[in-house]
């Protein structure tokens, strides 16, 4: 059994199993470059500058637009990736290795209704609010390489994982064999500056106001794991 | 006689009701769940998953 830990999407990210480990990383690397809101250049930048214009897409981003969609809709609207305002608002302007900019909370407003800007056809998109794909895309890629790796392989993108095969996996302090499962975890605690963190209630654009302080959540993929643990720390209680 | 008989009736029939809301209460409290929440997951099988001694390979965390 092999195993390659690195760092991508400001993370720490592991692979493990006996498939080809090192495309692997060069798989994350490329679609990170690619769907990253601190470059300019990148094809998610590109499309959020296109000021609701339709723009050619690559297939890894539509699909990852389209399980935006599906995570809006199941969550009744907690999980929206139209957030990007929201984070630069709070001070999430640049990667967190950089520091927090200068936050100015005054400037947020509650997040829109995400399919009225969000459209996503085959091979085109438009939005007409910025977004940021955060979690939503870890989700996706950890379902999506574990396929396209084959075999037995765990792929761990910075706490959301898929296990394809069955491995022993730590989730909330305690190990379980999870056998082609998915698994993620949210939390206020982290990529946070004072009163300040990253995980925004749509329903205001500022940090939400969360009851609960962590949630992890195993689920069939990583993407339902990481869409569940999110609006359940967003919606409370109330959610779950 | 026929007295006797619907007194009888009506106290099986009042039993009855009161035992299938003691039941119904009971299991309502015991299978909490809101309605209102916007997620109603399906529960994975627990041959998906179970607890381990074994050391974990890795973990969930938040980042």
């Amino acid at each position: 059994m092999r195993r390659n830990d690195f760092e991508a999407m400001g993370t720490t990210c592991s692979l493990i199993g006996d498939a080809d480990l090192d495309a692997g990383e060069r798989w994350v690397h490329a679609l990170a470059a690619r769907i990253t809101r601190f470059d300019e250049s990148s094809e998610l930048s590109r499309l959020n500058s296109s000021c609701g214009r339709w723009v050619d897409v690559s297939d890894e981003l539509e699909q990852m637009l389209r399980a935006s969609l599906h995570a809006y809709e199941v969550s009744g609207g907690l999980v929206n990736v139209a957030v990007l305002p929201s984070m630069l608002a709070i001070g999430y302007t640049r990667p967190l290795r950089q520091g927090w900019g200068s936050p100015s909370p005054e400037s947020a407003q509650p997040l829109p209704d995400l399919r009225a800007v969000l459209g996503v056809r085959q091979g085109r998109a438009r939005t007409l609010t910025p977004i940021d794909l955060g979690g939503i895309a870890k989700g996706w890629m950890a379902d999506r390489l574990c396929e396209i790796l084959g075999g037995q392989v765990l792929v761990n993108l910075g706490g959301d994982l898929f296990a394809r095969g069955e491995w022993p996996v730590e989730v909330g302090g305690t190990t379980y064999l999870l056998r082609n499962l998915g698994a993620a975890t949210s939390s206020t605690r982290k990529r946070r500056s004072g009163e300040m963190h990253h995980l925004i209630d749509p329903r205001t654009g500022l940090p939400a106001n969360a009851e609960i302080e962590e949630v992890s959540v195993v689920a069939s993929t990583a993407l339902e794991a990481e869409i569940l643990a999110k609006t359940m720390l967003i919606g409370g209680r109330a959610a779950a | 006689m026929i007295n006797v008989r619907s007194l009888l009736l009506k106290v099986a029939a009042t039993a009855l009701s009161l035992a299938a809301t003691a039941a119904s209460a009971a299991y309502v409290t015991s299978h909490v769940k809101n309605p209102a929440a916007p997620l109603q997951p399906p529960v994975l099988a627990s041959t998906s998953i179970r607890p381990t001694d074994v050391q974990p390979v890795t973990s969930t965390y938040a980042s």
